[in-house]
Order: structure tokens, then C-alpha cells, then sequence
């Protein structure tokens, strides 16, 4: 609209429509492509995890003393690593824990966050002091530091880990539901609904709930990514999946002993947390464009 | 001003008191007690007298409230208690180890901030433009980044490729500036890269806002040249949400600083952390915890404060 408003100063009306046409589509499909490479990546991430067994050149756990630290091949695709197990194969099975970890996460993270926000929203006054000052001491700390604090008291783990990564993550999401409740509770159909008599539950879930999932959803894909950083940050600091268990990041855990000698121990899982980690943000962020468009 | 301060320091208090009883909490939620882990490492027999007196000794067969209370009231005195693994003075153990991790976070913060801010103006100046596809792709990249994959690649490639810079390690500046910036350069970039992100996107998002304001169209009119615009007339308002995100980001910092002082070996308070929660030495992680969660609160405040100052209307909401 800016674009129209200051060309059409020149005089030049109809150019400027054109062109401020062609800016908005070219702008709708830079963020098209966006949220579809986003949404492809995490499709073919999840679809290669889903379908390892098939997949897998190799089992993932066969170990092959004559092939330690081999660079990548053609018989290895990644190279081995230093019992000289298939790294591809073992990428293709670590995604199944690192995703089911990260979408774990995210969805007990919304089942606990969603509900603070809706009733410290709807209910207000003390009830929503209280619950917001909780979360504030939450957020008080770096995610990291706290998804540490509680895994060292859970102990070390997969399970606990992704407990951690969803406690870190409720603030989030109960914040966000909170500020999309109190947009909305003075609607007239809020209003209208409360004036004859609709029970306050039946009006959280059926006329407030539905206005938040959207954003809800965007948040959820932006957060699977950072949960996959978590995780695999956890297991690389030796908190989260412990031995045979293996995810990505306790592959770059290991990995970081042989750095000089077998970089592809490293990169390859680290490339794989970063193109899974990009697909979340890129889906999100496509999504919140369009969201917000709306 | 004034109520606007008060009414932000009184916020914080619920806020420090919570985070103070979850941390004694989880850390009495610990399965066993301190003479468990303290016991553990002595080999001989020890008698039910001994465990008794450990117990005195470290106060814990009083009520947990009156041991809470004890504990924070030698934390504000500024006693962190001692620690576990070497029966140390914990403070003593914590204070050389700040100076790397605030020394590595200010300089990522300055690295990212002469990268984000400039090519923030740059992409919101010329929208759809190469600057503008670049820093869409400094957010992405940087944003999806582990610390540990950016730290990864600058040792093999920097350190072990091109022998250009040590691998790891820390070198006080007071002792060798050269050497200390040497040591500290590929750990605050590694740092850095999400920090970057944040501060280029909030940039972008901060310039354009500003420069679709009449008083920039008005500045144009007068036939000014966009440099001239941009620097002189947008630059200040554009920057103040800048640096309130980078007030915001003391976090970020720390989060950073556990992975990337572990990949280069930077005796840190992230690295300390680290070790203390494997080690499992308790009251070293109790203190850093909090001291973490006292510096995270007060930058916000302070954040809130500053922002306030300058912009009179935000403290009325």
C-alpha cells in the first residue's frame, strides 16, 4: 500500500499498480517457496526416519572392525565412525529418536502450556498474577541452563531429556494462548455467549480455543526446531541419550574425540540437526507470514 | 520515572523468590542426600554417628523451610556455601570462571551486532534487494545453527586445516591481550551466529517500520539523499528496539556459553556448569543457577527500565 501511496506522487498511477502488483506476488511466493521447502524438509526428514529400516544400507549397530573411521565412500555414503558402524545408516536411525524427541516435546509442551494460558487469560486477576509470575521465574532462566538444571535432577536420559525440553517450552505457548485470550474475551461474541448463560469451560473450548490454534501451530513448528537444538545440545553435553541409545547429538558428542581425524563424524549428524533445525524455521516462519497476512 | 522503577524492582521479587525455592527444591529432589554423595567416595566403613554428625554439618537434619531460609540468607550475605568436589569456598570456585564467559559474550555481542545492525538497514533499505536476500539467509542459517556444528568447522577448518588460530583453551587479556583475543575469536563467533539472527531480524523488522514514517517521506520531499535519510533521520528511533532485544539476549549468551566453552575447552561459568552437573557437585550448580537467574532478571529489568526512559510512552501500559 506504502509503495502505491508514494509513486502515485509522480503521477504515475497505473505503472505503480502494476508494479506494486508484482512486488506483493513476488513477495507472496518468496514466502510460498519458504514454508513449502520448510514443510518439504521436515516431510522428507520424517519420511526417511519412518522408513529407515528399509532405507538403511546397513544395520545401524553392525559393527565393522575392519572399516573404522572410514572418510565417506562409495560403500559408506558418510563414512563410519570409530567402531566403524554406517553413519548414514545411523543418521537415518537417530532421526527417529531426535523427531519423535522434538514433536514429543512440543505436544506436551501445548497440552500444559495452552490451558495455563487460556484460564490465567479468561479468569484474570490473581489466578493470572500467580500463574504469570511462575512463568516469569521459568523464564528467568536460559533454556538451555534450565533444560540442564532438570535433567541433572531427572537424571541423565532420552525420557527425562524431553520432559526438560517441554517444561522449557510451556512458558511459550501459555503466554502466547494468554495474550490471544485476553484479544479476545471482550469480543461480542464472548460477551453475547457469557450473557446466556454459557459455562465459562464450554466458552474457553468452543468460541476462544479456535482462535488460538493458528498461532499456536506456528509457534509449535518454530519450536520443534529449537527442541531438536536442545536435544541434541543435551545429548551432546552427555545428559540426553546415553549409550546404545543414540540420537544426532550424541553422535557429534562422540564424534568431537575424532575431529582431526574423521570430520564427517562431526559434520554429517550436525548437518543433519541444522537442515532439520532450518525446515522447522523456514515452515514457521512461512506460516507466521501468512498468518499474519491474514 | 520513579513509580515506573519501583513497580519493576517489586516485580521482580515473586519472580527471585520462585526461581530461589524451584532451585533448593529440584535440588532436594535429588535422589539421596549430600552424605550420600559426600560418603560415596569414602572407602571405609562409616558409622551411623559419622552419617549423623554429616548430616548436622550440613544442616540438613533441620526442616527443609529453616534450611531454605538459612540458605538464603547466606546467598544475600553472599555466601554460595562449599562445594562437594574439592570442599572449596564456591564463590571462590565461580569467580575466576566469569571473566572468560563475559569476556567470549561481549565480544559475540559486539560481533553480531556490527554484522546484524548494518545489514538490518541495508535489507529493510532496499527490500527484495541481494543485501535483503543475504540477510534473510544470515537469519536462517544463523537461527538454525548448533553451536557445536559452527565450533565444530572453525576448529577443523581454522585450527587444524590452517593452523591459523589455537583449537582451545583461555588466555586472560591482563596476561597476553593478543593471545586472549586469539583464544577467544572463534568462540564468540560460534556464539555470535544466533545472536546475529536475532539482532538483523529485529533490525530489518525495527528500519522498516521507521522508514514508512512521514517525517522519512518528508525528508525525502526535501530531496535528501537515502544515506543522509537513513542515517541521520532513521538510525535513532530505528535503533532503540535494538537494543532493547540485545538487553534482552544476556540469556542467549549463557545458553551459548555451556556448549561452545565445552567444544573449546574455556574454563566458563557454562564449562563449570557442565562439570558440576555431572560431577554432581550440588552446590556449585545451586549458585551458578541463581546467579545466572539474578543477571538474566536484572537485564530484563534493567531493559524495561532504559526503555522506559526513553520512550515515556511505554511505561503507562
Amino acid at each position: 500500500m506504502t509503495i502505491a501511496t508514494e509513486q502515485s506522487l509522480d503521477g504515475s498511477h497505473p505503472l505503480t499498480m502494476k508494479k506494486a502488483t508484482r512486488q506483493v506476488r513476488d513477495h507472496l511466493a518468496l514466502i510460498g517457496t519458504a514454508t513449502w521447502i520448510g514443510g518439504g524438509i521436515l516431510l522428507v526428514l520424517g519420511i526417511a526416519a519412518l522408513l529407515a529400516p528399509v532405507l538403511a544400507p546397513y544395520d545401524p549397530d553392525a559393527i565393522d572392525y575392519r572399516a573404522l573411521l572410514s572418510s565417506p565412500s562409495a560403500d559408506h555414503w558418510l563414512g563410519t565412525d570409530e567402531l566403524g558402524r554406517d553413519i548414514f545408516s545411523r543418521l537415518l536411525f537417530g532421526a527417529r529418536l531426535s523427531l519423535l524427541v522434538a514433536f514429543a516435546s512440543v505436544l506436551i509442551g501445548i497440552g500444559a502450556g495452552v490451558p495455563i494460558g487460556l484460564i490465567a487469560g479468561y479468569v484474570g486477576g490473581v489466578v493470572d498474577e500467580l500463574l504469570m509470575r511462575v512463568l516469569d521465574s521459568i523464564i528467568a532462566l536460559p533454556p538451555l541452563v534450565l533444560a540442564l538444571t532438570i535433567s541433572a535432577v531427572l537424571g541423565p536420559g532420552l525420557v527425562n531429556a524431553t520432559i526438560a525440553i517441554a517444561i522449557v517450552s510451556i512458558p511459550t505457548f501459555a503466554r502466547l494462548t494468554r495474550g490471544q485470550v485476553l484479544s479476545i474475551k471482550n469480543n461480542d461474541y464472548v460477551l453475547a455467549a457469557r450473557s446466556v448463560g454459557v459455562r465459562p469451560f464450554l466458552i474457553l473450548v468452543r468460541h476462544i480455543l479456535p482462535n488460538v490454534i493458528s498461532p499456536v501451530i506456528v509457534q509449535a513448528t518454530l519450536g520443534i526446531g529449537f527442541a531438536i537444538i536442545l536435544e541434541s545440545s543435551l545429548s551432546f553435553i552427555g545428559l540426553g541419550a546415553q549409550p546404545p541409545t543414540s540420537t544426532w547429538g550424541s553422535m557429534v558428542q562422540v564424534g568431537f574425540e575424532y575431529l582431526d581425524i574423521a570430520p564427517w563424524f562431526v559434520i554429517c549428524p550436525s548437518i543433519a540437526i541444522f537442515i532439520a533445525v532450518l525446515g522447522a524455521n523456514l515452515l514457521g516462519d512461512g506460516l507466521r507470514n501468512q498468518t499474519m497476512r491474514r | 520515572m520513579l513509580s515506573l522503577i519501583t513497580r519493576r524492582v517489586i516485580a521482580t521479587i515473586p519472580v527471585l523468590f520462585l526461581v530461589s525455592v524451584a532451585v533448593f527444591g529440584l535440588m532436594r529432589l535429588l535422589p539421596g542426600d549430600v552424605t550420600d554423595l559426600i560418603l560415596s567416595d569414602a572407602q571405609a566403613n562409616v558409622s551411623e554417628e559419622q552419617v549423623a554428625e554429616l548430616r548436622r554439618q550440613y544442616g540438613i537434619d533441620q526442616p527443609v523451610y529453616i534450611q531454605y531460609a538459612k540458605w538464603v540468607g547466606r546467598l544475600a550475605t553472599g555466601d554460595l556455601g562449599v562445594s562437594f568436589r574439592n570442599k572449596q569456598d564456591v564463590g571462590q570456585i565461580i569467580l575466576p570462571r566469569l571473566w572468560p564467559t563475559l569476556q567470549i559474550g561481549l565480544m559475540a555481542i559486539l560481533l553480531a551486532t556490527a554484522v546484524g545492525v548494518p545489514l538490518g538497514a541495508l535489507s529493510a533499505s532496499f527490500p527484495n534487494s541481494l543485501w535483503d536476500k543475504l540477510g534473510s539467509l544470515i537469519t536462517f542459517v544463523g537461527a538454525s545453527t548448533p553451536y557445536f556444528l559452527a565450533g565444530g568447522v572453525l576448529i577443523y577448518v581454522v585450527s587444524l586445516q590452517f593452523n591459523l588460530l589455537p583449537p582451545s583453551g583461555y588466555v586472560s587479556p591482563l596476561v597476553d591481550f593478543q593471545e586472549s583475543l586469539r583464544r577467544s575469536i572463534m568462540p564468540a563467533v560460534t556464539i555470535s551466529l544466533s545472536l546475529a539472527a536475532i539482532i538483523l531480524r529485529q533490525s530489518r523488522a525495527s528500519f522498516s517500520d521507521v522508514l514508512q514514517l512521514p517525517y522519512i517521506r518528508t525528508a525525502y520531499a526535501k530531496g535528501l539523499s537515502k544515506s543522509t535519510v537513513v542515517l541521520k533521520h532513521a538510525l535513532k528511533n530505528a535503533l532503540l528496539p535494538v537494543v532493547t532485544i540485545l538487553g534482552l539476549q544476556l540469556g542467549l549468551v549463557f545458553s551459548g556459553a555451556v556448549v561452545t566453552e565445552t567444544v573449546f575447552a574455556v574454563p566458563g561459568i557454562g564449562r563449570l556448569l557442565v562439570d558440576s552437573i555431572l560431577g554432581r557437585d550440588y552446590p556449585v550448580v545451586q549458585a551458578l543457577v541463581m546467579i545466572i537467574a539474578v543477571a538474566v532478571t536484572f537485564s530484563t529489568l534493567l531493559v524495561d527500565i532504559v526503555y522506559g526512559a526513553l520512550d515515556p510512552r511505554s511505561s503507562r501500559s
